[in-house]
């Protein structure tokens, strides 16, 4: 009788995993289109906020939006592009590429081809021996390696930024021995730094692993075709590593299919992509941000995304009070963001050109909210 | 005349040992400059499909020394500033888009 009971659990834990979210809408190809009508005073609202300074191009202070796309109920109902951009513009992602990294990695582990805790040394052997092997997969995609890793763009110090030597620099030819040859500021797992460093593991990482299974080019069959992320584009290194933690670019309509894949719990047209729980733990603060006692970085991440709920063991208010706590986000430099409203069913895409990161996710959420309610 | 000394002063600055402390790159500020300039030039390009003139516009940075040229046929963009600095950045293929030589 036990053995029967214990069956009838494992045989419904296992049709637990297999469930996906309900949903009629998919992209078919392109995104079904359904503009908004009606809300008027909204969209100017809206577009007062996002498109005012649709002027010249240097100078570059304020607001300066490339795209901006609102997916709601699996429905384009906002769509507008400025600046000579249009629908068929591939734009930069920034570091919205971290989020792609850590989802590949996702896909790695529901295949079993990567465990969370591995050491990366199993995954890039040409280090094993080496002090880079006390970091995990998890490690590299919670921002939590412990590396000695200065993030600093062009209002920083250019000579002691490590991503601007790895994407311009010294370290661009092979940047993952850039990243693994910083020194330790912390035991990895004990303190959380942003980092592109880490993202750049994170990538380098998932795509050893997934080769094993799809080849040589392995994120296309293992996340892009299947979401239809046509024409993604995703630069390498001169050694084909992924730069990982920026450097992905897709138009906005296509950056929007992978918000609407974590919109959908990591599934697509009724298939689990990424494995049961993955999005939840991607958008739950991470260990290593909730236990990290330093002063700097005060935004919650999880698996490389960035949350609105509050983080109390931190006194860490909500980050974006306007909006409901659930909402989550990549973000990439210059105010690129693909934002994710699950209480709202809401997807939202910003490309754009701030170059003195003047793009507040609250203030235009908000803002797309009154348009889509 | 004020860029022509701030170039001068960088190009010097770049010269300088950088390599006294474990978290200073050697980089110079003008190599930063160019390879800024050839891997965002040709992505900007050749990736997102934007027009020469905007992608001349894109990748200005401070210090603005980069001199950029497009090689349209062979998908390449060079970025130089003086006579010893220079970086190469050429279109791979439409999934890799751009890599910095």
């Amino acid at each position: 009788m036990r053995a029967l009971f214990v069956s009838l659990v494992l045989a419904s834990s296992a049709f637990a995993q297999s469930v996906c979210p309900a949903r009629d809408v998919w992209p078919e190809g392109d995104w079904p289109v359904q503009l908004v009508t009606g809300k008027d005073a909204a969209v100017a609202e809206l577009e007062q906020y996002a498109f005012t300074l649709d002027g010249a191009l240097y100078g570059r202070k304020g607001l300066h939006t490339n795209g901006l796309v609102v997916i709601h109920h699996g429905v384009i109902v906002y769509e507008k592009y400025a600046r000579g951009f249009g629908p068929e513009n591939r734009h930069i992602s920034w570091s919205v590429a971290k989020s792609f990294s850590s989802a590949l990695v996702g896909i790695a582990v529901r295949d079993g081809l990567l465990d969370l805790d591995d050491s990366v040394c199993v995954h890039l052997p040409e280090y094993a021996g080496t002090p880079a092997c006390d970091i995990t997969v998890k490690h590299a995609i919670t921002f939590g390696t412990g590396l000695d890793w200065v993030e600093e763009y062009e209002n920083g110090n250019y000579q002691t930024s490590s991503v601007l030597s790895m994407l311009f620099g010294v370290g661009s030819a092979d940047q993952l021995k850039h990243v693994l040859t910083h020194r330790f500021s912390a035991q990895p797992g004990t303190q959380w730094r942003y980092s592109t460093g880490d993202a750049a593991l994170a990538s380098a990482v998932a795509k050893r692993a997934l080769a094993t299974k799809y080849g040589a080019d392995p994120f296309w069959p293992a996340l892009f075709d299947v979401i239809g992320m046509r024409d993604v584009v995703v630069e390498e290194d001169l050694q084909g590593t992924p730069l990982g933690g920026s450097c992905v670019y897709a138009t906005p309509r296509e950056f929007a299919k992978f918000g609407y894949l974590f919109l959908n719990d990591g599934c697509w047209r009724g298939a689990r992509v990424l494995p049961e729980g993955w999005v939840t733990a991607s958008t739950t603060p991470s260990d290593v941000f909730v236990t990290w006692g330093g002063e700097r970085d005060t935004n919650p991440s999880g698996y490389s995304w960035w949350l609105g709920v509050p983080v109390p063991e931190r006194q860490v208010p909500s980050r974006w009070p306007d909006v409901p706590v659930d909402t989550y986000a990549a973000q990439g430099h210059w105010g690129q963001r693909i934002i994710v409203v699950p209480s709202e069913d809401l997807v939202v895409v910003r490309v754009g050109d701030d170059r003195q990161a003047a793009m507040n996710t609250n203030d235009l959420i908000k803002r797309v909210l009154e348009v889509v309610r | 005349m004020k860029r022509l000394v701030l170039s001068v002063s960088l190009l010097l600055a770049g010269c300088a040992d950088v390599d006294g402390s474990p978290r200073t790159f050697a980089n110079s500020d003008l190599q930063l400059a160019v390879g800024n300039g050839a891997r965002m030039g040709c992505s900007c390009m050749f990736v997102m499909n934007m027009s020469e003139a905007y992608c001349r516009e894109w990748v200005k940075a401070s210090p603005d020394v980069a001199k950029l040229t497009f090689d349209v046929a062979n998908k390449k963009v060079e970025a130089s500033s003086f006579v010893s600095w220079s970086a190469t950045a050429r279109w791979v293929n439409e999934k890799h888009g751009c890599v910095l030589e």
